[in-house]
């Protein structure tokens, strides 16, 4: 396997991205009114609680808003694929000197990457309003936003390629957007999900989106906020890291065989 | 008339092409209100029952997202050259454009229908007079949406120009209105120095509609004929846009 041809396929992806400039401006105006406006006006009504839960409910919210944005940037490789098989862009792809593991490869580690380059300027934004109190569990957390990334990326692709159809695909990143980002603790605290319905609670314990905003708010220095150790945590993500993209990897290999995804 | 029917009729059943969509869009909005609203209120004891708080609101919300759906088949039209063949149609312009606005806002009204009767469930069910009025406020809301939206869609010479305008108005109406949250605690925005976002949500015609909804559902805040005016205002305004604006693009050629 070639290092330089995956690199070449990595770097493609990259380039389609920035192809998307509307798109990622317009994530960008969500991100900024997620937090200057949501995140402050609700700040305020659920202030009380917070200070019954000892966090402070803008921080908490600013570091689950950066999860969201970065789960939904690495989603998007998924609507690429699409895209490439209504097209004809498959054939092309395939006719390149590279293998199809390579291509694979590439894709799931682009479409990772591409969201971290994005994510990127809008963490340093979140650093300057959250601050980091211990750089060591920083780096630990950054590192398992990587696991995340490439592991929605992985998911990503997976769905992708197990529909045939592109109005499929769409609803069913629309149902899973709505209730993957709802049932976690990137908009409230798990205490709270307890409290409103168990069933919530014990979902999110199972969500990747759970662990990663925990981790991020934890590698921030946000203090009550991590259910299980960050050992835990890691490994979780580790673990969906792993399938997602192993199980991608493979299936998009099988599909790019024999035409199936026409 | 019977010309604005068949064009009402031509986008009702464009509306049902994106079944899709407006299937993930439901999906949304029920889990914003049984999933989000139910923790958040959890959240919010002793401050508002947000559960029954945001019900009006997720009533406007969908009724935003749907009357604004028009927007993008038009943006679409316009970029693709269809509209020779609307303009090939045995009708006026002004017709036509009267035709679109009212279907984007009577396509909002469909979709919202199920989301206000879920709100008639959970809350109460209003008198005969006040649920005309909610009807009518919706109605007006819907148009002034649906016209705002045709105006950013005729005015836009690409879809991802279209998109970032749309989010812009979405965020900005959605985020800056009393949808998510009561006026009380926006107003405390003011001391940070955003007073003219707390004007904006004052006037904003979803802060208006969703608490004309909660003022007869819940008996707070009080009503008053300023909300109805304020949504009638911004329905002519932006009626009135999109009819000129769509008969002017269909005339550039």
């Amino acid at each position: 396997m070639g290092l330089k041809k995956i690199r070449f396929v990595v770097e493609r992806d990259l380039r389609m991205f920035m192809q998307y400039k509307f798109m990622l401006v317009m994530r960008g105006i969500w991100f900024v009114s997620q937090v200057a406006l949501f995140g402050l006006i609700v700040n305020k009504m659920v202030e009380v609680a917070a200070r019954e839960a000892n966090i402070n409910y803008f921080q908490y919210y600013v570091a689950g808003v950066t999860i969201i944005t970065l789960y939904s940037i690495s989603m998007f490789i998924g609507y690429d694929i699409f895209e490439e098989a209504e097209h004809g862009v498959f054939e092309y792809l395939l006719t390149l000197p590279v293998s199809r593991r390579e291509l694979v490869l590439g894709r799931s580690i682009g479409g990772g990457l591409r969201s971290f380059i994005y994510i990127g300027p809008l963490l340093i934004v979140v650093l300057s309003l959250l601050g980091v109190s211990n750089p060591f569990h920083f780096l630990v957390a950054l590192a398992s936003l990587f696991l995340f990334a490439f592991g929605v990326a992985g998911m990503s692709i997976t769905i992708a390629v197990a529909m045939k159809s592109g109005d499929k695909y769409d609803i069913l990143i629309g149902v899973l957007d709505a209730l993957i980002v709802r049932l976690s603790t990137t908009m409230y605290p798990s205490v709270y999900m307890q409290q409103a319905a168990p069933t919530y609670a014990t979902i999110a314990r199972f969500n990747p989106l759970t662990y990663a905003s925990d981790l991020l708010r934890w590698g921030t220095g946000i203090e009550g906020t991590l259910q299980v150790s960050p050992f835990v945590g890691v490994l979780a993500l580790f673990i969906f890291f792993f399938s997602f993209t192993f199980v991608g990897v493979v299936f998009y290999e099988r599909r790019l065989e024999g035409g199936s995804w026409q | 008339m019977k010309s604005i029917l068949h064009v009402i009729e031509y986008d009702f059943r464009n509306f049902f092409r994106y079944r899709w969509f407006i299937i993930a869009l439901i999906a949304m909005n029920l889990a914003d209100l049984f999933i989000s609203a139910i923790v958040f209120t959890q959240m919010t004891r002793g401050i508002v029952d947000y559960f029954r708080f945001f019900a009006p609101g997720l009533a406007v919300l969908g009724l935003f997202a749907s009357a604004f759906m028009i927007g993008r088949e038009i943006n679409m039209e316009v970029r693709r050259e269809i509209h020779h063949y609307l303009l090939s149609l045995p009708m006026a312009r002004t017709e036509l454009a009267i035709g679109r606005v009212l279907a984007g806002g009577l396509r909002g009204m469909l979709y919202m229908t199920p989301l206000l009767l879920t709100n008639f469930v959970i809350l109460g069910f209003p008198t005969v007079p006040q649920l005309l009025i909610i009807l009518l406020t919706l109605f007006l809301l819907a148009i002034g949406i649906s016209g705002i939206s045709i105006s950013i869609a005729v005015s836009t010479t690409s879809f991802e120009k279209f998109v970032t305008a749309r989010g812009v108005v979405y965020y900005l109406f959605f985020f800056c209105s009393s949808v998510f949250y009561p006026m009380v605690i926006i107003q405390t925005l003011e001391t940070k120095g955003l007073a003219p976002l707390v004007k904006f949500a004052q006037i904003n015609p979803l802060t208006n509609g969703s608490d004309l909804i909660r003022s007869f559902l819940l008996g707070a805040p009080e009503f008053s004929s300023f909300m109805l005016l304020d949504v009638a205002v911004f329905s002519a305004v932006f009626a009135f846009c999109a009819t000129f604006a769509y008969t002017k693009i269909l005339m550039r050629q």
